[in-house]
């Protein structure tokens, strides 16, 4: 038996053949992303402009005619830089001629300006190390939309990710591990973690590396955790052996992060974690065992840790105690109280209560607040409705995916970005306890993007179809059609 | 209302406007895909390639698209014709039942192999297993879609 026949793993039913075809790459056009992309400019410009006309007319004397720059974009050299970043990473997938999904970048974008446009209108001092909130956001957005770029140009295979789902596992257990022992603390939680002159919070990463671990190890063993039972009386279970390892990661992660005391970050890795184990198995015992393994752990932790006991607390009844334990969640409805249907339109909320906002960490656990009260129900609504996109382009790469790895990693990375953006934004509204995660895209901070980036450059690397399919083939048809009518002349 | 507070809601306004219409765009690509993708006839179950076939038939490197109901066998009526000389006559069936591939030897002489271990009666198959028939050894892909 020869080995040599072996065709490349990865890409299922290609031949060997195509390794000489991916050498050569033809730029394609992308023309939808373009002009999706055009239209986000426009959007962001507009809404600059708005800005700065409210800005520029509450410094005006009440009555008097608006300055002649009123109808300028606020602050536009930021929005411009970034709104030219975002065709850089256009043009670079249209030179690396991926045939990917081209409603991502413009979604994803469009979030991220609106988030610019808030740093850029938020009170500059409140955090920022490059010269205020705005700039240092702009930033990390340039790394971030430079980094989905690369992430997507590049990747062309998933082999580094298939193949070492237990190192991934094993690193990020220790980028946890390490936080712990090394890291600091920031409002009563031990999230961040310095490396030299960069500080970061590891969950964030460490959200992609579950989502790649839990791909791999369902992928490869879904069939026997469809099929196999482990019966105890007349009870059928799950296969037990089987779930053991996938188990252990997520108690370890679980665990550490409650000692963390991060919750929104256990709320999320929980979901995530039920929610493709039920893609990958298809057995809604396992979704009812999750959700009462959840419930009996919330009950439990609510008894035992103080601060989980104060958040619940605060979530039932946040007018107990609203100068200080209920402050921030009493805050912020009175922020959605005050935008209402239409908002207050952007610059013209967000009142400073003796010289501070009412809200002190609005730029990264509350920019929903921030955004519902400047652009309203409305407003919001329309965020919303860009995560569903997002998510709704992660299930549709899942569903055309040629394997059950590739399936599973794309339907999680995109849900984890959504489940994440639903429970910071229930939170702000006071659905579920506040937990202190970031909205993703739109929060202040270097490391969400980060991560959330590279999310999006793996989605829009596993959206990529390939290469093109041969020509239909009437061209050598009509060539041949030709060559005989000319053997018959 | 003045003129200035005026043309303020009207920029407010706009900006939303626009908000909507992106998303408007974007909601008619997602629609557009979706009905070319439901509108594509349907969609094969899995395919089968031929890893190595040492008798040359099926010939190594090409891919078969699999039935709900595929059987291997040396018999010509087989649905794939396994020419090997370590193959039975009927050897093996591919079922496709629910969301699983399953396989079920057909009391072979030699049997039949599921990533090198003997399948006993019937065994679900995934996606990248590899199936051993004879000499001839086949990947199941996904069906490519």
């Amino acid at each position: 038996m020869s080995a040599a026949a072996r065709p490349m793993r990865g890409r299922a039913g290609t031949p060997d053949a195509r390794a000489g075809v991916l050498g050569v790459i033809r730029p394609r056009t992308r023309w939808r992303e373009f002009w999706l992309l055009v239209l986000v400019g426009i959007t962001l410009t507009i809404g600059s402009v708005s800005l700065n006309a409210t800005v520029v007319a509450a410094d005006a004397e009440q009555g008097a005619a608006l300055p002649a720059g009123a109808l300028a974009p606020y602050r536009g050299g930021l929005l411009l830089v970034y709104l030219g970043a975002l065709l850089a990473a256009h043009l670079a997938q249209v030179l690396a001629g991926r045939r990917s999904d081209q409603v991502l970048l413009p979604a994803v974008g469009m979030l991220g300006g609106i988030s610019l446009l808030l740093m850029s209108r938020l009170p500059q001092d409140l955090a920022g190390q490059f010269g205020g909130l705005a700039r240092t956001q702009l930033i990390w957005l340039l790394i971030a939309v430079a980094l989905t770029a690369v992430v997507a140009v590049v990747v062309r295979s998933d082999r580094w990710l298939r193949l070492y789902k237990y190192t991934w596992a094993a690193a990020g257990v220790g980028l946890l591990l390490l936080t712990f022992v090394a890291g600091r603390e920031v409002n009563g939680q031990r999230l961040t973690l310095d490396i030299g002159p960069l500080s970061g919070q590891p969950s964030e990463l460490l959200k992609v590396i579950l989502v790649v671990f839990l791909a791999g190890y369902l992928s490869e063993n879904r069939a026997l955790l469809v099929e196999q039972s482990t019966r105890v009386g007349p009870i059928r279970l799950p296969p037990l052996p089987y779930l053991a390892p996938m188990a252990a990661m997520w108690a370890i992660a679980l665990g550490v992060v409650v000692v963390q005391r991060d919750l929104g970050a256990a709320l999320l890795f929980f979901a995530v974690f039920l929610v493709l184990l039920y893609i990958a198995t298809a057995r809604w015992s396992y979704v009812v065992i999750g959700l009462v393994l959840f419930l009996a752990g919330s009950w439990l932790m609510y008894n035992l840790f103080g601060h989980v006991k104060d958040r619940v607390d605060i979530w039932i009844d946040p007018f107990a105690d609203p100068r200080v334990a209920g402050y921030q969640i009493v805050q912020a409805l009175y922020a959605f109280g005050r935008g209402g249907i239409l908002g207050t339109g952007l610059g013209n909320g967000l009142p400073v209560v003796a010289g501070r906002l009412p809200i002190p960490l609005i730029h990264a656990d509350f920019p929903l607040a921030a955004l519902g009260e400047e652009l309203g129900l409305i407003g919001i609504l329309a965020i919303l409705g860009l995560y569903l996109v997002v998510i709704e382009r992660g299930l549709r790469i899942a569903a055309s995916a040629a394997d059950d790895f590739r399936a599973l990693l794309a339907a999680g990375l995109s849900l984890v970005v959504g489940v994440q953006a639903f429970i910071i934004a229930a939170g702000n509204l006071k659905l579920v306890p506040l937990t202190g995660i970031t909205l993703p895209f739109v929060s202040y901070g270097g490391s969400s993007l980060v991560a959330n980036a590279i999310v999006v450059g793996l989605l829009l690397a596993l959206s990529d179809r390939g290469v093109e399919p041969p020509p239909p083939p009437q061209r050598t048809a009509g060539r041949f059609r030709r060559l005989i009518d000319r053997g018959a002349a | 209302m003045d003129g200035i507070s005026l043309s303020l809601w009207l920029l407010r306004l706009l900006f939303l406007l626009f908000l909507y219409l992106f998303l408007l765009a974007v909601v008619r690509v997602l629609v557009r895909d979706l009905r070319a993708a439901s509108r594509e006839p349907e969609a094969e179950l899995g395919r089968l390639q031929v890893v190595a076939s040492p008798g040359g038939e099926p010939r190594a490197g090409t891919v078969l698209a699999l039935d709900a109901i595929t059987t291997l066998g040396r018999d010509v009526n087989n649905t794939i014709v396994v020419d090997d000389q370590f193959a039975s006559s009927d050897h093996a069936v591919l079922t496709f039942r629910g969301r699983t591939w399953y396989v079920e030897d057909l009391e072979s002489t030699n049997g039949t192999y599921v990533n090198g271990t003997p399948v006993d009666g019937v065994s679900p198959l995934g996606y990248g297993d590899e199936l051993q028939i004879g000499q001839v050894r086949l990947r199941l892909d996904r069906a490519r879609r």
